[in-house]
């Protein structure tokens, strides 16, 4: 019967039913945008071994790499109405140290740097303090897709994460290459990283690998003078 | 009024057709935890630990199956830690070796440190096995409900009785 029960219930499944349609034709309409990313520039710049403790309180001493690299890249096409961040990183990769058979520790991969780039529509969901936050919001006011986010131009950049691997060792370590990705977070729908060959509209990201290089010895560490005493 | 305490009959088709709307929700559940490999292939966002891409509420669907490549670094993958039972949604950062025996270190995008505090004690690394899927999809706040509900115990207890008084006075 008509009760006003089961008119509520209709409403609210007629509702949700038209929300999920709406909601799949946005996460749809990710495949009509075109992804033509490039990168220019991918090298390192300074190569540095120390050795170190993983946190204060351990005895234990490894070795950690800190590679400093310069990073030229357009990834703005990426940004379409439904992309909520874009999350772009650098990788370091190496082989297997001794590169014993066992097939243990055949590949070893670290991410160095990360970013958040936020689309104009997610710029207050961003984990920024006050003034960040502002300047943000009106580098792209009134905006909705801004073309100047995801162009990145980074020069002898710091990394934010300084690796180390199991062993405890990494200096001298031969055939490292650096290596740009991305990941397309939406707003509703599948999430999406840089695929390996062309897919339909979204060019595959090439040139994001920079040369192989070498870490170097470890570096004595020069003894700080001791400031202010406490 | 209370039609159908009066006849067993249709008191009977109701308790069935419930029982068949339950079973139906449970067995599309256990479907999707059979093609997706996982034990729990749709999971609720609780913690702010990977925002701004993911808020409290979100749903996340997760796929648990290495077809085309293994679980790498840049994945965003919910793990389950020993002794622990709330399952973390955190991104890889850090995968050294290959295969079943690899070591993977994770890292919420909103935290500053990585998630070895998190781990068990004596615990550097996750291993593929403490993985339950990599997420692939996302809905957002469609779990709020859930948050809601857990938070609000008397929520529960409200809804559970509306649904009851529903189902006994709902004529046909």
């Amino acid at each position: 019967m008509y009760s006003s029960v089961v008119r509520l219930q209709n409403t609210f499944g007629f509702f949700t039913t038209v929300a999920f349609v709406v909601a799949a034709i946005i996460a749809a309409s990710d495949l009509l945008a075109p992804r033509t990313p490039s990168v220019g520039l991918l090298k390192t710049t300074n190569l540095q071994v120390v050795r170190g403790r993983p946190h204060y309180y351990s005895s234990k001493k490894e070795e950690y790499a800190i590679i400093k690299f310069s990073l030229d890249a357009d990834l703005s096409s990426l940004f379409t109405w439904n992309t909520k961040q874009l999350f772009v990183y650098v990788t370091a990769e190496w082989p297997s140290v001794g590169g014993s058979g066992s097939g243990q520790n055949a590949t070893n991969q670290a991410v160095i740097w990360d970013s958040i780039i936020t689309s104009p529509s997610a710029d207050h969901l961003a984990n920024l303090g006050p003034i960040a936050m502002k300047k943000l919001k009106r580098s792209a006011a009134g905006k909705s897709i801004d073309p100047n986010r995801g162009k990145l131009s980074l020069k002898n950049q710091r990394p934010k994460y300084q690796i180390s691997h199991p062993s405890g060792k990494v200096a001298e370590q031969e055939d490292v290459v650096l290596r740009l990705h991305y990941n397309v977070q939406p707003w509703v729908g599948i999430l999406t990283w840089n695929q390996d060959a062309d897919f339909w509209k979204w060019t595959t990201l090439r040139n994001n690998l920079s040369k192989k290089f070498k870490l170097p010895a470890i570096k004595k560490k020069v003894e700080k003078k001791a400031g202010a005493s406490s | 009024m209370l039609s159908s305490l009066q006849n067993p009959r249709q008191a009977a088709a109701q308790l069935m057709n419930f029982g068949l709307i339950l079973s139906t929700a449970f067995m599309m559940w256990k479907g999707l935890s059979v093609i997706s490999d996982s034990p729990s292939p749709i999971v609720v966002v609780l913690s702010g630990s990977m925002e701004p891409a993911f808020q409290r509420g979100d749903l996340l669907l997760l796929w648990n199956r290495n077809l085309v490549s293994e679980t790498n670094v840049g994945e965003i993958v919910v793990y389950n830690v020993k002794g622990k039972d709330i399952p973390i949604v955190h991104r890889v950062v850090r995968k050294f070796g290959l295969g079943p025996d690899a070591k993977l270190l994770t890292k919420g995008d909103n935290n500053a440190a990585d998630d070895t505090e998190l781990y068990a004690r004596g615990q550097d690394y996750l291993a593929r096995q403490d993985i339950v899927g990599s997420v692939v999809g996302y809905i957002p706040f469609v779990g709020y409900v859930t948050i809601m509900l857990s938070e609000h115990p008397w929520m529960k207890t409200a809804m559970l009785g509306i649904m009851g008084l529903v189902v006994v006075l709902q004529r046909e």
